[in-house]
């Protein structure tokens, strides 16, 4: 067996099992080099976790403090501004817009009594002033 | 012999017997061939007050021709064409090329009674409808002309009269019509409006390239019109008037009602002769008025 780093480093991650751990746990017992690196590996992974876990100082990242509590204040600030132009173009467009209120009543009294003129009925009896009322 | 010239003398006093005449369309069918001019007085007791009018008529081969001497306006109508002719010559006019007629009945025609108008001999009849006294119609025995007309409210009391005060039988003027390009409607399939409503039976549907429809009521003798138009119809000197179904713009004229109102669609209107008695659940049985707020008519101005 040649000397298997790549399983060294499972082993000390906890990743050996059954027959690669017992192959690996004898390969260690009769190669010295193997047990060495063995030892290495614990005593850097030993010393890495034993580091102090440091804050990282303030503006170090510049650039991440101003902006996250400056956008929130901009999102408010910009949805009011588009709901104020919204209303403004309401008012503007129906300040504008044409009063649909445009149908005139001699329109239907015209079509009322082109209808009525083949009525049985018409005659003396249904006769109105004629009249034009648009005016 | 005493006996005989007993039933002589009382036949002889009985009054001349008319010409039966129990069918309302018998009498109207002899009303529409008359020729004549005169002039008539219009008088109708509104519930907005009385409106009163004078207009010249002719009337010739089923057409008529009406004349006010109020403003110099002329219609002449007839056959599916109505024409309003203003004195600078504008012209407002509509065609109807085909109608469906009553097939029932609804008003009882008494046997008639022999009168004098106008110094003229002339059979007065009486209208009932449901048992209800709603016209008296009086015709003028040599022409056929209908020389009176009044019209009732539900409780007795008269709503229009129509009378001439002056017929020329001699001489009737001609209702040649001008030929002019005729706002078309033509009739629907379908008619989402009520078939029948307090008695009025809805006997055609139409509509036109102007957008605008209307739905035309019949009881046989008085009609009115519905429109449903894409937006409100003006409507001149009106006042606001409130019934259980909604809030409404009405305006009577000599012999005329029309009602206004929004919609959530545009506007409606009712136009039609019906006495005042029968608007209010006439409306009842159509489309509601809904609010015309500021939103609703931006809304419709934009996107229509």
């Amino acid at each position: 067996m040649s000397h298997p780093s790549e399983l060294i480093s499972a082993y000390l991650d906890g990743e050996l099992h059954g027959k690669e751990l017992a192959t690996l746990t004898k390969h260690l017992s009769s190669c010295g080099r193997c047990a060495a690196e063995l030892e290495d590996m614990q005593r850097v992974r030993s010393a890495v976790r034993s580091l102090p876990v440091l804050e990282v100082p303030g503006g170090l990242v510049p650039e991440a403090d101003p902006v996250v509590v400056p956008l929130r204040q901009n999102r408010g600030f910009l949805v009011g501004a588009a709901a104020a132009i919204v209303a403004v173009v309401i008012a503007v467009a129906a300040a504008l817009a044409p009063d649909p209120g445009s149908v005139s009543i001699d329109e239907l009294n015209s079509r009322f009594g082109a209808r009525a003129s083949l009525d049985p009925a018409f005659g003396p009896a249904k006769i109105v002033e004629p009249a034009v009322f648009g005016e | 012999m005493r006996r005989v010239l007993v039933v002589l003398v009382a036949v002889m006093a009985m009054p001349i017997a008319p010409a039966l005449a129990t069918e309302l369309d018998e009498l109207l069918e002899r009303t529409r061939s008359a020729e004549y001019s005169a002039e008539q007085f219009i008088s109708c007791e509104t519930p907005d007050g009385v409106q009163d009018a004078f207009v010249e008529i002719s009337q010739s081969g089923g057409d008529i021709r009406i004349a006010s001497n109020a403003n110099d306006v002329e219609v002449s109508a007839g056959a599916g064409l109505w024409t309003l002719s203003r004195p600078d010559g504008a012209v407002t006019d509509a065609a109807v090329d085909s109608a469906r007629t009553l097939e029932d009945e609804l008003y009882d025609v008494d046997d008639g009674e022999q009168v004098i108008f106008l110094g003229r001999s002339a059979q007065s009849y009486q209208l009932e409808r449901d048992g209800i006294l709603r016209a008296e119609l009086v015709i003028d025995d040599q022409t056929g002309a209908l020389v009176q007309a009044v019209t009732f409210t539900g409780d007795g009391d008269v709503y229009c009269t129509r009378r001439f005060v002056s017929i020329d039988a001699s001489a009737p003027v001609g209702t040649d019509k001008q030929p002019v390009e005729s706002v078309a409607v033509d009739q629907v399939a379908e008619s989402m409006l009520p078939a029948e409503v307090e008695g009025f039976v809805r006997l055609d549907h139409y509509e036109d390239a102007d957008g605008f429809s209307f739905a035309y009521y019949s009881d046989g003798f008085f009609s009115f019109a519905l429109f449903e138009t894409p937006s409100m119809v003006e409507l001149p000197g009106a006042n606001e008037v409130e019934f259980e179904s909604g809030v409404y713009r009405r305006a009577f004229d000599a012999g005329q009602a029309s009602y206004v109102w929004p919609t959530d669609d545009g506007g409606m209107a009712l136009i039609g002769d019906l006495p005042p008695d029968l608007h209010e659940s006439v409306l009842a049985a159509m489309p509601e008025p809904q609010g015309d707020g500021f939103l609703r008519r931006w809304w419709r101005a934009l996107f229509g």
